[in-house]
């Protein structure tokens, strides 16, 4: 009877609603506090949408959306590129090299993003190319920075097809290799790209540090957006911070969709 | 002049000789079967047919042309896999048809070749199916259509029943062969199971070790194996050295080994031994095993281990542990 009470599934229930309450409790109050007009003390006065209407009628909030999401599409379109070119290589012509590109990929996940950013300023700052202008810097940045997840993501999908055999299939009814793979691996592996690349959007829309110390405020995104209103108007601040807050867990829903979505077809 | 020749192929993996100098010749329409144990070579050489495996040296000839170096696309020839290797995000229509579109056949020809295809591997239902959807008969016969609907000059297929269910195999190597006859197609089929080798083939090749062991029908491949591989790896002979042969029968061989089938051997009363059409021998019955429909009898005779194969509906009860008399004529007993 003991035993079973020890091996019980609901054992683990309440720490779990105590952690949940303790994660979601900053949340909630953060949704609250920007849902009234004016707050005394602890006491809030006049729901209100207002702080919201306002910021979407703010031209600097939905262009700052903008850069937010530009900033996002190029550095993950360059990386899923780069990652999908070497796994072709790798897996088709020089498997032994596999090793070295995943230990490359990895390495970003040591760099923090503080020692990152300031290397990369000493490195281009004074560069008379295109790499010093602060918009370059950022892409590679980023590019650097998403490329374990991206990388992982890749190849856990390579890694439930059999490539080679499709590619030897594609090449037997008349393709070449490098159309066999895109036209056959990478719609395989589709999901897997997708998921990883929201991933990467999170981390991208997550990150100050880079940002601030590449870019400065010269180019507003929405985590700039968010700590220039902190410093006027903590309601308003809030309700930035709860739009970042949905459109991170709309990209987690899309993740998680795509996760199962990529499990039921298998 | 053969339709398909390999001359003098080598293919070496690194340090390792995996093809050591195969010449090999294939006639048109010919259903042939590369057979062998795991790491013969064979699925090797279909690659280096199909292009898929550059060979180290040797030239490879189809209808007359030399295709050594030709890119797999260029070769204008099909093939099965092991896996199915279906493209998993197309229908079954879209897989057959995608070999068409490669080669920029117009719509409608592909709809038509498409449409006949599915019938004739009998997928007409399935064709909006994804290959997930299907059971494994099911996917190889896509695979085996989408092979075919090009029309190449010649189909591969690399161990394509092995995946499948007993039952299944065997109904699909007569289909296959069907096919293959219907259609009038050179094909080169890899296997290590022999009974599908014997079933399938008009000619059967036995590899080992990277070489050509035998090549011959199928008939005479079960019948007059040339070599100790060639008889332990094709049936269930009992093979005799000299010295064993000489210690069971008190007849001296002047070949090094005797290969014996195990249903050419007959069980008689240790009376009816003498016959001089016959080599004559005895045995204590030690075992039996039934087969289906056979049973396989073990006798030990003068301390060396024989098999004889009994229909089993043969009305006869062997005792075990009794000695009996053995026979096998001179001429089913091969010398090797």
């Amino acid at each position: 009877m003991r035993k079973g009470s020890k091996n019980s599934p609901h054992k683990g229930i309440l720490p779990s609603i105590v952690i949940m309450i303790y994660l979601l409790i900053p949340l909630v109050v953060t949704v609250i506090y920007s849902l009234f007009r004016k707050w005394t003390d602890i006491v809030p006065e006049g729901f209100s949408l207002g702080a919201y209407g306002e910021l979407f009628a703010n031209q600097e909030f939905v262009q700052s959306i903008g850069r937010s999401v530009l900033l996002c599409i190029v550095p993950i379109a360059i990386t899923v590129g780069i990652i999908l070119l070497a796994m072709f290589a790798t897996t088709l012509y020089f498997p032994g090299l596999e090793k070295y590109v995943q230990m490359i990929c990895m390495i970003p996940y040591t760099i923090q993003g503080v020692i990152l950013s300031v290397s990369i300023l000493s490195l281009y700052v004074s560069s008379k190319t295109f790499l010093s202008n602060r918009l370059v810097m950022l892409f590679g940045a980023y590019s650097v920075i998403i490329m374990p997840y991206i990388y992982q993501g890749i190849r856990n999908g390579m890694r439930t097809i059999h490539v080679e055999t499709l590619i030897d299939a594609a090449q037997m009814l008349g393709c070449t290799k490098l159309y066999a793979f895109f036209r056959i691996i990478v719609p395989n592996i589709i999901s897997s790209v997708i998921a990883s690349s929201l991933l990467a959007v999170g981390i991208i829309f997550g990150d100050y540090v880079l940002i601030r110390n590449l870019a400065g405020t010269s180019y507003q995104n929405m985590q700039i957006f968010l700590y220039q209103t902190m410093k006027s108007d903590s309601i308003k601040a809030s309700a930035v911070f709860v739009v970042i807050m949905c459109i991170t867990f709309l990209i987690a829903a899309v993740t998680l969709y795509m996760n199962r979505r990529e499990k039921n077809r298998k | 002049m053969a339709y398909i020749k390999f001359e003098k192929i080598i293919k070496n993996f690194g340090d390792t000789k995996v093809l050591k100098g195969i010449d090999l010749e294939i006639e048109q329409g010919e259903l042939v079967t590369l057979l062998g144990p795991s790491g013969c070579g064979k699925s090797t050489l279909l690659r280096c047919l199909a292009g898929l495996e550059e060979v180290t040296s040797g030239k490879i000839y189809l209808d007359g042309t030399d295709i050594t170096d030709m890119a797999p696309r260029a070769r204008g020839i099909g093939m099965v896999f092991q896996q199915y290797s279906l493209f998993p995000n197309m229908s079954v229509e879209e897989n057959i048809a995608f070999g068409l579109k490669q080669k920029k056949v117009p719509r409608e020809e592909q709809m038509t070749k498409v449409n006949r295809m599915l019938e004739i591997v009998g997928l007409d239902k399935q064709r909006k199916h994804y290959p997930a959807e299907l059971s494994g008969g099911q996917q190889q016969r896509a695979a085996l259509a989408r092979a075919l609907v090009t029309e190449p000059k010649v189909l591969l297929l690399d161990e394509p029943l092995s995946a499948i269910d007993a039952k299944l195999r065997k109904s699909l190597q007569l289909e296959i062969r069907k096919i293959q006859r219907e259609l009038g197609i050179t094909a080169v089929f890899v296997t290590h199971d022999q009974d599908e080798a014997m079933v399938m083939s008009d000619r059967v090749h036995l590899m080992n070790e990277g070489r050509i062991e035998q090549s011959d029908d199928p008939e005479t491949m079960y019948a007059r194996p040339v070599s100790h591989f060639a008889a332990s790896f094709i049936g269930n002979y009992n093979l005799l050295t000299d010295k064993q042969f000489l210690a069971m029968t008190g007849i001296g061989i002047s070949a090094g080994e005797a290969a014996i089938r195990p249903e050419v051997i007959h069980i008689t009363e240790k009376e009816q031994l003498r016959d001089d059409a016959y080599y004559c021998f005895s045995g204590v019955l030690t075992g039996s095993v039934p087969h289906g429909n056979i049973t396989r009898y073990e006798f030990d005779c003068a301390a060396i281990p024989v098999h004889v194969d009994c229909l089993a509906n043969e009305p006869k009860h062997y005792t075990m542990g009794a000695e009996y008399g053995l026979r096998v004529k001179k001429e089913d007993c091969r010398m090797l």
